[in-house]
């Protein structure tokens, strides 16, 4: 009996100093991340029948168990990963956010200097220091252009970054669990016991791989965790690991790729098939907002330099030349994927930059047609030849031939912002001036009608007047003649257009417009009978002469982007695109925390280590280690007692 | 529910930090005067307030070319105004010119005046302005307008008007050209002043040659009235076009106060209450770490 008392005292010994020692172990770990408290379980020893009943013999500690719920452990895991994806997101398009705040910072005070300063070209056209200014000016206004685009770019080749790193760490962590996996079946196999800290270590990596990438765990009947990608591909499986990697993107060398390898070939994987985590949520930042936002500043470049070039064309400069471009502006760039089999090299050029959209463009070929999509609404457009115009915008191959599958990604607008520079130094070549003037022969006239200086439409520069022509006015048919013979003479007047025939004689109208050649003009007044009036090409730029500023400056205010919004317009619409999606990420990302936090707390809640509860656990272990200390010493004091018998 | 360790001081730490970072807001709102820090804050207000404060800039631009063609008007005006009294004294010579009594020497002496008069007037109207520029020769203004011949002048210039931009849907001509003030409706003023210094210098010696004068000079006088009504026609035209830049101007400056007004609505803080809210923050701020120092200042091992 006595050696009976002593092993149940041992037992009971036994069991607390492991309680002490597990509880020990919680308080130790207490702040560990991932970590489960862990719990004895005890059992109570088989009894042994002595005849007249069972008599128990102590306690045994059938295994020390972690308190952990699969259930709120994977709903940490999926909060997780769509959180740090909003999060992803957010913090990228916060930058921009903040980039735009600052009213000094934005486009909109150097685009205002700029027209400043065209203004006050047409109030002083001939005196150099304003023509500096202007110039200056533009240069201002093309430099802020680049400086936006270029953080843009930085931001760009910071997700590249990001996306490499994001991609090492789940190759290292699907490593890590592939060998957890291998510790962990092996011992379990061995005894049956679950290696409880190694599974917490799993777990918390499964956690942290979640946090890069959205993957779905499918636990193993031995103990294994498979681990497949949001779209199905294994990561893990068993001990065997795949890898992740970043590729260039076929079509733009500037932007990596996230691709999946498996053993032969490498597959680049989709926005859409990566849907969360950091790697999703940059992912999505870069489709959905960057590329919308370099797209849509370069495509208020491309409409600024395009339609300030197309009228500073049509004006004179002070050395008597017709006006040149002011800003050089890249072509649309065109990157052909490097599957394409065919040497076809594809250009575009922008035709009306007016039309032009901030979108991208796929153009593809299947052999027969060619289709040309346009990226932002997925709006597709077939063709049976090239070269085509769609939005402004020209497609042609320009050397080589295309294949059969052959792919093309053109991007009018991605690079304008960066590249937008001033084509002229010389402020003499300002053109400033108009291309054509007219004049009444006043000593010689004796009526009193005037005429006003002709404008020059957009079509004028392309075929200029060869020489002048003199107007006469015949006061018994009331008529005007000498319009230029070959052309059609347009008079428009209180809203009603009449055309005349080249070479017939113009009813005139007081106040009208006329319209020959390409000119507009105003003939008001009461001519007499044989009064002249003159209009003859500029070729001697005249100092005082404003015209084609007036034309520049009035660019400011009308709809060119898009061909309804102005060029600030644009810019607000932009800020606008960018507050409303920082702020829905804002919301987005503020309860997405908030479920990260509840079901954390969950996971806490049950597996948690409590102090308060450790302190009790370590009191009550330390008793029932004192009660078995005591109870042995009983067991002791008995035995002398047969020992004092025998003496 | 059981909590954990970590859970208490996690959501302590979660409380403070969104405590905090709320409090910076108020801190930066305040410091700046304004609602809007980042157009995520309010998106439709940041995007007006940008489009606003460009056309306030636009509308900025209109007065200052509004102060530029009233000084280039104001200056033709004082000229103008030089050229009338300068005619109108030229017209009160030539009515004494007509007595009878006067000898061919004194007419001689009207002619020499007369001539001093037209050497004047050729010089108004070869006057410059503060840049240098000819008033009167069109968009030709570094060519001198007007140049003396035997029988007047000639005209250089052009018949061109320089507009300025001032105001939206308004573009003024801030220039009058040569022949429209000089040499208008049949009238060149300096034919008729060099028609009549000849004529007062040709010598009366018998009445055919006393018919010719008296008609020259009826003719020259009547000529002289058509050019003098031309130049106040001119300067009627430049008066209006002044009044119609202060009226510009008075439209100007009211649009001015609406997009402050407006501007001030959309992004102005309402510093009555943000200061309450900061107040109520810090409140809310001591009252939160009190209570996570009193909880987390429990444990049981304080008492083994």
């Amino acid at each position: 009996m006595g050696t009976n008392i002593l092993s149940i005292g041992q037992s009971a010994l036994n069991a607390a100093q492991i309680g002490i020692s597990t509880t020990g172990h919680n308080i130790a770990n207490a702040s560990t991340p991932g970590y489960s408290r862990q719990v004895v379980v005890q059992v109570a020893a088989q009894a042994q029948n002595f005849g007249y009943g069972y008599v128990g013999q102590g306690t045994d500690v059938s295994s020390i168990r972690r308190v952990y719920s699969e259930l709120l452990t994977r709903q940490v895991v999926n909060s997780q990963s769509v959180s740090s994806g909003v999060n992803a997101y957010s913090a990228q398009l916060n930058t921009i956010d903040n980039m735009l705040s600052d009213a000094s910072a934005g486009l909109n005070p150097t685009l205002k200097s700029f027209f400043d300063s065209v203004q006050d070209l047409t109030a002083n056209p001939s005196d150099t220091p304003t023509r500096q200014a202007m110039l200056s000016n533009a240069q201002s206004l093309a430099n802020r252009f680049q400086s936006t685009s270029t953080r843009l770019n930085e931001i760009r080749e910071g997700v590249n970054t990001q996306l490499s790193s994001s991609v090492g760490l789940v190759n290292s962590y699907a490593k890590q669990i592939a060998s957890l996996n291998d510790v962990i079946e092996k011992a379990i196999s061995a005894d049956g016991n679950p290696p409880n800290d190694l599974m917490d270590q799993r777990d918390q990596l499964v956690l942290e791989l979640s946090k890069e990438i959205k993957t779905t765990v499918v636990p193993q009947s031995k103990g294994s965790y498979n681990i497949f990608l949001g779209n199905g591909l294994p990561l893990v499986v068993g001990t065997d690991t795949f890898s992740m990697t970043t590729v260039n993107s076929p079509t733009d060398p500037t932007r990596l790729e996230v691709a999946y390898q498996s053993k032969t070939k490498t597959t680049i994987l989709s926005g859409d098939s990566l849907p969360g985590g950091t790697i999703g949520g940059l992912i999505k930042f870069r489709d959905e907002s960057l590329d919308a936002v370099q797209n849509q500043l370069g495509q208020i470049a491309v409409v600024l330099a395009g339609t300030f070039n197309a009228q500073h064309q049509q004006g004179l400069d002070q050395n008597g030349n017709p006006g040149g471009a002011l800003f050089n502006i890249p072509d649309p760039a065109v990157n052909a994927s490097g599957y394409n089999t065919g040497n076809a090299v594809v250009a575009s050029k922008i035709l009306d930059p007016r039309a032009v959209t901030a979108s991208d463009y796929r153009l593809q070929y299947d052999g027969t047609n060619y289709y040309i999509t346009r990226l932002s609404d997925k709006q597709m457009s077939t063709f049976t030849s090239l070269p085509q115009n769609l939005d402004g915008l020209s497609f042609d191959v320009a050397s080589g031939t295309i294949a059969a599958g052959d792919d093309f990604v053109i991007r009018p607008t991605q690079n304008a912002a960066t590249s937008i520079n001033l084509a002229i130094s010389d402020v003499s070549k300002l053109a400033v001036g108009g291309p054509v003037l007219s004049s009444a022969a006043n000593v010689a006239n004796t009526g009193s009608g005037s005429i006003t200086a002709p404008a020059a439409s957009g079509t004028y520069g392309a075929s200029p007047l060869a020489s002048g022509f003199s107007l006469t006015y015949n006061s018994g048919t009331n008529t005007l003649t000498g319009f230029p013979a070959s052309q059609a003479v347009t008079v428009t007047s209180g809203g009603t257009t009449t055309t005349f025939a080249a070479g017939a004689p113009v009813t005139f109208t007081a106040g009208a417009t006329i319209t020959v050649a390409g000119l507009s003009f105003t003939v008001s007044g009461t001519p007499a009978n044989g009064d002249q009036f003159t209009i003859t090409p500029n070729t001697t730029n005249a100092p005082g002469d404003n015209r084609n500023g007036l034309l520049l400056a009035g660019l400011q205010t009308q709809g060119t982007v898009n061909n309804k919004t102005t060029y600030a317009s644009a810019f607000g619409q932009l800020v606008n695109t960018v507050g409303n999606k920082t702020r829905e990420l804002k919301v987005t990302a503020a309860a997405e925390a908030v479920v990260l936090e509840q079901a954390t707390a969950a996971v806490q809640s049950e597996s948690g280590v409590n102090l308060d509860e450790e302190a009790t656990n370590l009191l009550r272990y330390q008793q029932a280690y004192q009660a078995a200390g005591k109870m042995m010493q009983i067991a002791s004091q008995l035995f002398e007692v047969l020992l004092q018998l025998g003496q | 529910m059981r909590i954990s360790t970590n859970t208490i001081y996690q959501a302590g730490i979660n409380k403070i930090g969104a405590l905090q970072s709320e409090q910076a807001k108020l801190q930066q709102q305040i410091s700046t005067g304004k609602r809007i820090t980042s157009p995520s804050d309010d998106p439709v207000a940041a995007a007006r307030v940008l489009e606003l404060s460009y056309q306030q800039g636009v509308n900025a631009k209109f007065a200052d070319n509004r102060e530029t063609a009233k000084i280039k008007l104001n200056t033709l005006e004082s000229n103008l105004t030089s050229v009338t009294n300068l005619l109108v004294s030229t017209q009160s010579t030539l009515v004494g010119a007509g007595n009878g009594v006067y000898s061919n020497q004194e007419r001689a002496f009207i002619a020499t005046e007369l001539q001093g008069s037209l050497d004047a007037l050729i010089g108004l109207a070869n006057t410059k302005d503060a840049y240098g520029n000819y008033l009167y020769s069109g968009f030709q203004s570094d060519t001198t307008p007007f140049t003396a011949t035997a029988t007047g002048a000639t005209y250089a210039g052009d018949s061109n008007e320089q507009l300025l931009q001032v105001d939206a849907q308004r573009q003024m001509a801030t220039n009058v050209t040569g022949n429209n003030v000089f040499q208008a409706g049949g009238n060149d003023i300096f034919t008729t002043l060099k028609s009549l210094v000849t004529l007062l210098n040709t010598p009366i010696t018998d009445a055919t040659t006393q018919a010719a004068f008296t008609s020259g000079l009826a003719t020259a006088i009547g000529g002289l009235q058509g050019s003098v009504d031309n130049v106040l026609t001119v300067r009627a035209n430049v008066g209006s076009k002044l009044n119609e830049l202060d009226a510009l101007d008075t439209a100007g400056s009211d649009r001015n106060l609406q997009y402050e007004k407006s501007l001030s609505d959309l992004q102005d803080l309402d510093y009555a209450s943000a200061l309450s809210d900061l107040a109520k923050q810090q409140t809310i701020m001591e009252a939160a770490q009190k209570s996570f120092v009193a909880t987390t200042g429990l444990s049981l091992f304080d008492y083994i």
